[in-house]
Protein backbone atom coordinates (compact mmCIF):
# COMPACT_ATOMS: atom_id res chain seq x y z
CA UNK A 1 0.00 0.00 0.00
CA UNK A 2 2.65 2.20 1.20
CA UNK A 3 4.63 1.63 -2.44
CA UNK A 4 1.31 2.41 -4.28
CA UNK A 5 1.56 5.40 -2.60
CA UNK A 6 5.18 6.28 -3.32
CA UNK A 7 4.31 5.15 -7.16
CA UNK A 8 1.20 7.54 -7.40
CA UNK A 9 3.08 10.54 -5.78
CA UNK A 10 4.20 11.98 -8.65
CA UNK A 11 0.80 11.73 -10.94
CA UNK A 12 -0.84 13.07 -7.95
CA UNK A 13 0.53 16.13 -6.55
CA UNK A 14 1.06 18.43 -9.61
CA UNK A 15 0.41 22.29 -10.05
CA UNK A 16 -2.70 21.58 -12.16
CA UNK A 17 -3.82 18.96 -9.89
CA UNK A 18 -3.65 21.57 -6.82
CA UNK A 19 -4.99 24.34 -8.97
CA UNK A 20 -7.96 21.64 -9.85
CA UNK A 21 -8.87 20.94 -5.88
CA UNK A 22 -7.97 24.94 -5.51
CA UNK A 23 -11.23 25.63 -7.72
CA UNK A 24 -13.20 22.80 -5.90
CA UNK A 25 -12.61 24.57 -2.77
CA UNK A 26 -13.85 27.72 -3.87
CA UNK A 27 -17.16 26.29 -5.54
CA UNK A 28 -17.90 24.60 -1.99
CA UNK A 29 -17.35 27.68 0.00
CA UNK A 30 -18.87 29.79 -2.53
CA UNK A 31 -22.49 27.54 -2.64
CA UNK A 32 -22.08 27.53 1.17
CA UNK A 33 -21.78 31.11 1.61
CA UNK A 34 -24.24 31.95 -1.48
CA UNK A 35 -27.17 29.71 0.27
CA UNK A 36 -26.74 30.99 3.99
CA UNK A 37 -26.32 34.55 2.99
CA UNK A 38 -29.39 34.57 0.94
CA UNK A 39 -31.22 32.31 3.70
CA UNK A 40 -30.18 34.39 6.24
CA UNK A 41 -31.76 37.47 4.68
CA UNK A 42 -35.06 35.33 3.74
CA UNK A 43 -35.24 33.79 7.20
CA UNK A 44 -35.04 37.47 8.62
CA UNK A 45 -37.87 38.62 6.19
CA UNK A 46 -39.89 35.10 7.60
CA UNK A 47 -39.39 36.07 10.78
CA UNK A 48 -40.79 39.57 10.44
CA UNK A 49 -43.63 38.00 9.38
CA UNK A 50 -43.75 35.09 11.48
CA UNK A 51 -44.53 37.13 14.40
CA UNK A 52 -46.49 40.08 13.19
CA UNK A 53 -50.03 40.43 15.20
CA UNK A 54 -51.83 41.72 12.65
CA UNK A 55 -55.10 39.23 12.47
CA UNK A 56 -55.51 39.08 8.26
CA UNK A 57 -51.78 38.06 7.82
CA UNK A 58 -53.11 34.70 10.30
CA UNK A 59 -52.90 32.30 6.94
CA UNK A 60 -49.45 33.82 5.86
CA UNK A 61 -48.25 33.11 9.22
CA UNK A 62 -49.65 29.37 9.33
CA UNK A 63 -48.11 28.88 5.87
CA UNK A 64 -44.48 30.20 7.32
CA UNK A 65 -45.07 28.09 10.15
CA UNK A 66 -45.68 25.12 8.04
CA UNK A 67 -42.37 26.22 6.02
CA UNK A 68 -40.52 26.27 8.53
CA UNK A 69 -41.22 22.83 10.42
CA UNK A 70 -41.34 20.81 6.79
CA UNK A 71 -37.87 22.40 5.37
CA UNK A 72 -36.69 21.44 8.44
CA UNK A 73 -37.18 17.53 8.09
CA UNK A 74 -36.84 16.92 4.51
CA UNK A 75 -32.93 15.50 3.34
CA UNK A 76 -31.28 17.79 2.04
CA UNK A 77 -29.95 14.57 -0.62
CA UNK A 78 -34.11 14.69 -0.99
CA UNK A 79 -34.39 17.65 -1.59
CA UNK A 80 -31.73 17.96 -4.12
CA UNK A 81 -32.74 15.50 -6.32
CA UNK A 82 -36.62 17.06 -6.24
CA UNK A 83 -35.26 20.46 -6.97
CA UNK A 84 -32.98 18.92 -9.69
CA UNK A 85 -35.86 16.88 -12.07
CA UNK A 86 -38.45 19.86 -10.91
CA UNK A 87 -35.84 22.18 -12.45
CA UNK A 88 -35.90 20.24 -15.53
CA UNK A 89 -40.02 18.90 -15.56
CA UNK A 90 -41.18 22.38 -15.53
CA UNK A 91 -38.46 23.87 -18.13
CA UNK A 92 -36.23 26.16 -16.10
CA UNK A 93 -32.49 25.41 -17.03
CA UNK A 94 -30.84 25.96 -13.76
CA UNK A 95 -27.37 24.76 -14.31
CA UNK A 96 -26.17 22.45 -11.34
CA UNK A 97 -24.05 24.68 -9.18
CA UNK A 98 -27.94 27.23 -8.79
CA UNK A 99 -29.56 23.89 -8.27
CA UNK A 100 -27.16 23.23 -5.40
CA UNK A 101 -27.12 26.83 -4.10
CA UNK A 102 -31.51 26.82 -4.37
CA UNK A 103 -31.54 23.50 -2.31
CA UNK A 104 -29.08 25.46 0.56
CA UNK A 105 -31.18 28.15 0.11
CA UNK A 106 -34.77 26.73 0.88
CA UNK A 107 -33.48 24.41 3.69
CA UNK A 108 -30.95 26.82 5.22
CA UNK A 109 -33.86 29.83 5.35
CA UNK A 110 -35.70 27.39 7.41
CA UNK A 111 -33.12 26.60 10.11
CA UNK A 112 -32.04 30.18 10.43
CA UNK A 113 -35.45 31.22 10.70
CA UNK A 114 -35.88 29.27 13.94
CA UNK A 115 -32.45 30.61 14.65
CA UNK A 116 -33.49 33.83 14.41
CA UNK A 117 -36.98 33.50 16.09
CA UNK A 118 -35.07 31.83 19.40
CA UNK A 119 -32.95 34.69 19.38
CA UNK A 120 -35.64 37.49 19.18
CA UNK A 121 -37.67 36.05 21.58
CA UNK A 122 -34.76 36.31 24.19
CA UNK A 123 -35.20 39.64 24.04
CA UNK A 124 -37.01 41.20 27.14
CA UNK A 125 -40.78 42.02 26.35
CA UNK A 126 -39.93 45.37 28.47
CA UNK A 127 -37.79 46.51 25.42
CA UNK A 128 -41.04 46.24 22.95
CA UNK A 129 -43.11 47.89 25.50
CA UNK A 130 -40.40 50.36 25.26
CA UNK A 131 -40.30 51.02 22.42
CA UNK A 132 -44.09 50.98 22.19
CA UNK A 133 -44.43 53.79 24.73
CA UNK A 134 -42.01 55.60 22.56
CA UNK A 135 -44.11 55.35 19.15
CA UNK A 136 -41.79 53.27 17.07
CA UNK A 137 -43.16 51.22 14.59
CA UNK A 138 -43.05 48.03 14.33
CA UNK A 139 -40.41 47.68 11.65
CA UNK A 140 -38.26 50.60 13.78
CA UNK A 141 -38.23 48.72 16.85
CA UNK A 142 -37.69 45.56 15.32
CA UNK A 143 -34.52 46.86 13.39
CA UNK A 144 -33.11 49.61 16.36
CA UNK A 145 -34.28 47.95 19.10
CA UNK A 146 -34.91 44.12 18.99
CA UNK A 147 -32.66 43.13 16.12
CA UNK A 148 -29.22 45.23 18.07
CA UNK A 149 -30.02 43.28 21.38
CA UNK A 150 -31.06 40.06 20.32
CA UNK A 151 -27.56 39.59 17.77
CA UNK A 152 -25.48 37.86 20.37
CA UNK A 153 -27.86 34.90 20.66
CA UNK A 154 -28.06 34.88 16.66
CA UNK A 155 -24.63 34.92 15.26
CA UNK A 156 -23.03 31.82 16.93
CA UNK A 157 -25.63 29.63 16.22
CA UNK A 158 -26.28 30.97 12.83
CA UNK A 159 -22.58 30.55 12.61
CA UNK A 160 -22.06 26.75 13.31
CA UNK A 161 -25.22 26.52 11.10
CA UNK A 162 -22.77 28.01 8.30
CA UNK A 163 -19.91 25.41 8.37
CA UNK A 164 -22.24 22.26 8.99
CA UNK A 165 -23.64 23.84 5.57
CA UNK A 166 -20.11 23.38 4.32
CA UNK A 167 -20.20 20.18 5.17
CA UNK A 168 -23.82 19.47 4.05
CA UNK A 169 -22.78 20.12 0.42
CA UNK A 170 -20.79 17.58 -0.04
CA UNK A 171 -24.16 15.66 -0.53
CA UNK A 172 -24.63 18.05 -3.54
CA UNK A 173 -21.32 15.76 -5.46
CA UNK A 174 -24.50 13.27 -6.31
CA UNK A 175 -26.17 15.23 -8.72
CA UNK A 176 -22.71 16.17 -10.63
CA UNK A 177 -21.94 19.64 -8.91
CA UNK A 178 -18.16 19.97 -9.39
CA UNK A 179 -17.05 20.60 -5.97
CA UNK A 180 -14.86 19.16 -3.12
CA UNK A 181 -16.57 15.56 -2.87
CA UNK A 182 -16.44 15.52 -6.53
CA UNK A 183 -12.89 16.05 -7.47
CA UNK A 184 -12.01 13.26 -4.95
CA UNK A 185 -14.89 10.32 -6.64
CA UNK A 186 -12.67 11.95 -9.66
CA UNK A 187 -9.26 11.18 -8.37
CA UNK A 188 -10.78 7.97 -7.11
CA UNK A 189 -11.87 7.01 -10.91
CA UNK A 190 -8.97 8.29 -12.81
CA UNK A 191 -6.88 5.26 -10.66
CA UNK A 192 -5.61 7.47 -7.65
CA UNK A 193 -5.93 4.78 -4.47
CA UNK A 194 -8.81 6.08 -2.60
CA UNK A 195 -7.25 6.47 0.76
CA UNK A 196 -5.26 8.79 -1.44
CA UNK A 197 -7.85 10.58 -2.93
CA UNK A 198 -10.73 10.86 -0.13
CA UNK A 199 -7.55 11.61 2.52
CA UNK A 200 -7.01 14.46 0.85
CA UNK A 201 -10.63 15.39 0.15
CA UNK A 202 -11.44 15.35 4.36
CA UNK A 203 -7.89 16.62 4.93
CA UNK A 204 -9.54 20.02 2.79
CA UNK A 205 -12.87 19.60 4.39
CA UNK A 206 -10.99 19.80 7.70
CA UNK A 207 -8.91 22.52 6.64
CA UNK A 208 -11.85 24.98 5.55
CA UNK A 209 -14.16 23.70 8.35
CA UNK A 210 -12.07 23.69 11.89
CA UNK A 211 -10.53 27.28 11.41
CA UNK A 212 -13.68 28.72 10.76
CA UNK A 213 -15.05 26.60 13.79
CA UNK A 214 -12.17 28.10 16.07
CA UNK A 215 -13.45 31.95 14.48
CA UNK A 216 -17.10 31.01 15.32
CA UNK A 217 -15.98 30.33 18.80
CA UNK A 218 -13.78 33.46 19.65
CA UNK A 219 -16.88 35.60 18.08
CA UNK A 220 -19.02 34.20 20.60
CA UNK A 221 -16.58 35.06 23.44
CA UNK A 222 -16.19 38.44 21.92
CA UNK A 223 -20.34 39.11 21.81
CA UNK A 224 -20.72 37.79 25.17
CA UNK A 225 -17.95 39.96 26.58
CA UNK A 226 -19.74 43.13 24.26
CA UNK A 227 -23.17 42.25 25.48
CA UNK A 228 -22.01 41.55 29.24
CA UNK A 229 -23.17 45.04 30.56
CA UNK A 230 -26.34 44.90 28.70
CA UNK A 231 -27.09 41.35 29.75
CA UNK A 232 -26.74 42.11 33.44
CA UNK A 233 -28.52 45.02 33.10
CA UNK A 234 -31.46 43.03 31.98
CA UNK A 235 -31.79 40.43 34.32
CA UNK A 236 -31.26 43.02 36.96
CA UNK A 237 -34.21 44.38 35.72
CA UNK A 238 -36.54 41.22 35.92
CA UNK A 239 -35.95 41.24 39.87
CA UNK B 1 -46.36 23.51 -16.81
CA UNK B 2 -44.89 21.17 -19.35
CA UNK B 3 -44.61 18.46 -16.50
CA UNK B 4 -47.75 16.57 -16.25
CA UNK B 5 -47.96 14.75 -13.14
CA UNK B 6 -49.02 10.82 -12.91
CA UNK B 7 -49.18 9.94 -8.95
CA UNK B 8 -51.01 6.66 -9.87
CA UNK B 9 -47.68 4.82 -10.81
CA UNK B 10 -45.90 6.33 -8.05
CA UNK B 11 -48.21 5.64 -5.54
CA UNK B 12 -48.27 1.79 -6.39
CA UNK B 13 -44.42 1.80 -4.92
CA UNK B 14 -45.88 3.47 -2.00
CA UNK B 15 -45.41 -0.05 0.56
CA UNK B 16 -42.18 -0.49 -1.32
CA UNK B 17 -41.01 3.11 0.32
CA UNK B 18 -42.48 2.49 3.23
CA UNK B 19 -40.36 -0.95 3.94
CA UNK B 20 -37.94 1.67 3.44
CA UNK B 21 -38.75 3.97 6.29
CA UNK B 22 -38.42 0.60 8.36
CA UNK B 23 -34.75 0.38 7.42
CA UNK B 24 -34.10 4.05 8.15
CA UNK B 25 -35.31 3.60 11.48
CA UNK B 26 -33.74 0.56 12.45
CA UNK B 27 -30.46 1.69 10.72
CA UNK B 28 -30.33 4.95 12.75
CA UNK B 29 -31.43 4.07 15.75
CA UNK B 30 -28.51 1.23 15.95
CA UNK B 31 -26.08 3.72 14.69
CA UNK B 32 -27.60 5.97 17.34
CA UNK B 33 -27.02 3.53 20.09
CA UNK B 34 -23.43 2.82 19.97
CA UNK B 35 -23.06 6.44 19.07
CA UNK B 36 -24.89 7.13 22.83
CA UNK B 37 -21.82 4.35 24.03
CA UNK B 38 -19.18 5.88 22.35
CA UNK B 39 -20.09 9.87 22.89
CA UNK B 40 -20.31 8.90 26.53
CA UNK B 41 -17.00 7.10 26.75
CA UNK B 42 -15.45 9.75 24.65
CA UNK B 43 -16.65 12.79 26.67
CA UNK B 44 -15.51 10.83 30.34
CA UNK B 45 -12.51 10.04 28.82
CA UNK B 46 -12.18 13.65 27.56
CA UNK B 47 -12.92 14.85 31.37
CA UNK B 48 -11.54 12.25 33.70
CA UNK B 49 -8.74 10.73 31.19
CA UNK B 50 -5.10 10.71 31.69
CA UNK B 51 -3.74 12.97 28.71
CA UNK B 52 -2.89 10.91 26.31
CA UNK B 53 -6.65 10.15 26.76
CA UNK B 54 -8.03 13.31 26.81
CA UNK B 55 -5.91 14.06 23.69
CA UNK B 56 -6.95 11.12 21.61
CA UNK B 57 -10.22 12.03 22.46
CA UNK B 58 -10.24 15.52 21.65
CA UNK B 59 -8.83 14.59 17.79
CA UNK B 60 -11.52 12.47 17.46
CA UNK B 61 -14.17 14.80 18.25
CA UNK B 62 -12.37 18.12 16.34
CA UNK B 63 -11.91 15.18 13.59
CA UNK B 64 -15.29 14.08 13.12
CA UNK B 65 -17.66 17.01 13.52
CA UNK B 66 -15.36 19.15 11.06
CA UNK B 67 -15.16 16.45 7.91
CA UNK B 68 -18.83 15.71 6.16
CA UNK B 69 -20.27 12.46 7.32
CA UNK B 70 -20.37 11.54 3.35
CA UNK B 71 -16.87 11.89 2.58
CA UNK B 72 -15.76 9.76 5.85
CA UNK B 73 -18.09 7.16 5.05
CA UNK B 74 -16.85 6.99 1.30
CA UNK B 75 -13.12 6.57 2.99
CA UNK B 76 -14.39 3.51 5.25
CA UNK B 77 -16.29 2.25 2.16
CA UNK B 78 -13.54 2.18 0.32
CA UNK B 79 -10.61 2.47 2.04
CA UNK B 80 -10.95 -0.41 4.07
CA UNK B 81 -11.00 -2.80 1.72
CA UNK B 82 -7.28 -2.06 0.82
CA UNK B 83 -6.48 -2.96 4.65
CA UNK B 84 -8.21 -6.40 3.44
CA UNK B 85 -11.24 -5.43 5.54
CA UNK B 86 -14.42 -6.29 3.63
CA UNK B 87 -18.05 -5.08 4.86
CA UNK B 88 -21.35 -5.12 3.74
CA UNK B 89 -22.65 -1.30 2.87
CA UNK B 90 -25.14 -1.67 5.67
CA UNK B 91 -22.31 -2.09 8.08
CA UNK B 92 -20.67 0.34 6.65
CA UNK B 93 -22.63 3.20 6.72
CA UNK B 94 -23.77 1.98 10.67
CA UNK B 95 -20.16 2.54 11.45
CA UNK B 96 -19.75 5.72 9.68
CA UNK B 97 -23.32 6.60 11.69
CA UNK B 98 -22.18 5.42 15.14
CA UNK B 99 -18.70 7.17 14.45
CA UNK B 100 -20.28 11.19 13.81
CA UNK B 101 -23.11 10.62 16.23
CA UNK B 102 -20.24 9.48 18.79
CA UNK B 103 -18.17 12.82 17.70
CA UNK B 104 -21.31 14.79 18.02
CA UNK B 105 -23.03 13.31 21.27
CA UNK B 106 -19.36 13.77 23.08
CA UNK B 107 -19.50 17.32 22.50
CA UNK B 108 -23.03 17.22 24.13
CA UNK B 109 -21.90 14.59 26.81
CA UNK B 110 -19.15 17.11 28.15
CA UNK B 111 -20.94 19.88 28.40
CA UNK B 112 -23.53 18.17 30.71
CA UNK B 113 -20.69 16.32 32.69
CA UNK B 114 -19.18 19.80 33.35
CA UNK B 115 -22.41 20.94 34.22
CA UNK B 116 -22.46 18.28 37.67
CA UNK B 117 -22.61 20.48 40.74
CA UNK B 118 -18.95 19.62 42.07
CA UNK B 119 -20.83 19.02 45.41
CA UNK B 120 -22.18 15.97 44.46
CA UNK B 121 -19.14 15.32 42.65
CA UNK B 122 -17.53 15.43 45.99
CA UNK B 123 -20.19 13.57 47.83
CA UNK B 124 -19.75 10.45 45.51
CA UNK B 125 -15.65 10.78 45.78
CA UNK B 126 -16.38 10.60 49.56
CA UNK B 127 -18.58 7.60 49.24
CA UNK B 128 -15.80 6.07 47.92
CA UNK B 129 -17.12 5.45 44.16
CA UNK B 130 -14.93 4.26 41.28
CA UNK B 131 -14.86 6.44 37.86
CA UNK B 132 -17.37 3.66 36.43
CA UNK B 133 -19.94 3.88 39.82
CA UNK B 134 -19.48 7.94 39.32
CA UNK B 135 -20.96 7.95 35.43
CA UNK B 136 -23.63 5.32 36.49
CA UNK B 137 -24.99 6.88 39.28
CA UNK B 138 -24.11 10.42 39.69
CA UNK B 139 -23.24 11.82 35.98
CA UNK B 140 -25.88 9.89 33.99
CA UNK B 141 -29.54 10.44 35.89
CA UNK B 142 -28.38 14.47 35.62
CA UNK B 143 -27.19 14.65 32.30
CA UNK B 144 -30.74 11.75 31.40
CA UNK B 145 -32.29 14.62 32.00
CA UNK B 146 -30.59 17.62 31.23
CA UNK B 147 -29.74 16.44 27.75
CA UNK B 148 -32.59 14.94 26.78
CA UNK B 149 -33.79 17.59 24.55
CA UNK B 150 -30.81 18.26 22.39
CA UNK B 151 -30.11 14.79 21.78
CA UNK B 152 -33.10 13.96 20.38
CA UNK B 153 -32.99 16.72 18.57
CA UNK B 154 -29.66 15.12 17.38
CA UNK B 155 -31.75 11.88 16.55
CA UNK B 156 -34.22 13.85 14.44
CA UNK B 157 -30.99 15.22 12.12
CA UNK B 158 -29.32 11.87 11.88
CA UNK B 159 -32.39 10.63 10.78
CA UNK B 160 -32.16 13.17 7.81
CA UNK B 161 -28.21 12.53 7.39
CA UNK B 162 -28.71 8.99 6.91
CA UNK B 163 -30.42 9.46 3.83
CA UNK B 164 -26.78 8.92 2.67
CA UNK B 165 -27.00 5.16 2.89
CA UNK B 166 -28.77 5.67 -0.73
CA UNK B 167 -25.49 6.57 -1.99
CA UNK B 168 -24.17 3.28 -0.88
CA UNK B 169 -26.61 0.85 -2.14
CA UNK B 170 -28.51 0.88 1.53
CA UNK B 171 -31.90 0.04 0.43
CA UNK B 172 -33.78 2.68 2.90
CA UNK B 173 -36.27 5.41 2.50
CA UNK B 174 -34.13 7.37 -0.34
CA UNK B 175 -32.16 4.44 -1.64
CA UNK B 176 -36.15 2.86 -2.80
CA UNK B 177 -36.97 6.10 -4.26
CA UNK B 178 -33.84 5.92 -6.39
CA UNK B 179 -34.31 2.03 -7.48
CA UNK B 180 -38.49 3.28 -8.15
CA UNK B 181 -37.18 6.22 -9.75
CA UNK B 182 -35.48 4.00 -12.36
CA UNK B 183 -37.56 1.89 -13.06
CA UNK B 184 -40.66 4.32 -13.43
CA UNK B 185 -38.77 7.64 -14.52
CA UNK B 186 -41.37 9.66 -12.17
CA UNK B 187 -38.98 11.64 -10.58
CA UNK B 188 -40.53 14.10 -9.08
CA UNK B 189 -43.46 12.36 -7.62
CA UNK B 190 -41.35 9.59 -6.45
CA UNK B 191 -38.74 12.29 -4.30
CA UNK B 192 -41.89 14.03 -3.25
CA UNK B 193 -43.67 11.32 -1.53
CA UNK B 194 -40.19 9.97 -0.68
CA UNK B 195 -39.94 13.54 1.20
CA UNK B 196 -43.31 13.66 2.81
CA UNK B 197 -42.42 10.02 4.31
CA UNK B 198 -38.80 11.64 5.84
CA UNK B 199 -41.48 14.85 7.29
CA UNK B 200 -44.14 12.09 8.77
CA UNK B 201 -41.34 9.85 10.00
CA UNK B 202 -39.18 12.30 11.91
CA UNK B 203 -43.01 14.64 13.27
CA UNK B 204 -43.65 10.89 14.77
CA UNK B 205 -39.66 10.24 16.06
CA UNK B 206 -40.42 13.66 17.86
CA UNK B 207 -43.60 12.49 19.08
CA UNK B 208 -42.42 9.06 20.54
CA UNK B 209 -39.24 10.74 22.03
CA UNK B 210 -41.36 13.19 23.58
CA UNK B 211 -43.10 10.85 25.35
CA UNK B 212 -40.55 8.67 25.98
CA UNK B 213 -39.00 11.90 27.84
CA UNK B 214 -42.17 13.42 29.52
CA UNK B 215 -42.88 9.46 31.36
CA UNK B 216 -39.66 8.12 32.03
CA UNK B 217 -37.26 11.02 32.55
CA UNK B 218 -39.28 13.60 33.76
CA UNK B 219 -38.58 16.23 31.16
CA UNK B 220 -40.93 19.32 29.51
CA UNK B 221 -39.90 18.14 25.73
CA UNK B 222 -41.56 20.46 23.68
CA UNK B 223 -42.15 19.17 19.92
CA UNK B 224 -41.60 22.15 17.65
Amino acid sequence: MIQQFIDQAPIFFTLNNGLYWLRALMTTLSMALIGCVVGFIFGFVLVYFRTSTISWLLPLRALLIAYVEIFRRIPFLVLTFLILFASRGFGFQLSLFWVACVTIVLIATAYIAEIIRAGIEAVHRNQWECADVMNFSRARTMLYVIVPQSWVFIVPPAFSYFIMFIKETSLTSQIGTMELMSAGKYFNSIGISPLMAYGTCLLLYFALSYPLTLLGRRIEVRLKNRFKGNMEALSASDQ
Amino acid sequence: MSYTFQWGVAFDYLPYLLGGALVTLHLTFLGFLAGLIIGLTTAVAQVYGSPIMQRTANIYVVFFTNTPSLVTAFFIFFGLPEFGILLSPYLCILINLALNAGAFLADVFRSGIQSVKTAEMEAAEIMGFSLFQKVQYVISPHIAKTLYPPISNLYIIFILGSALASIFGVEEITGRAFNVDSETFRSIEIYSIAAIIYVLLTFAASFALALVGRYVFRVKARMF
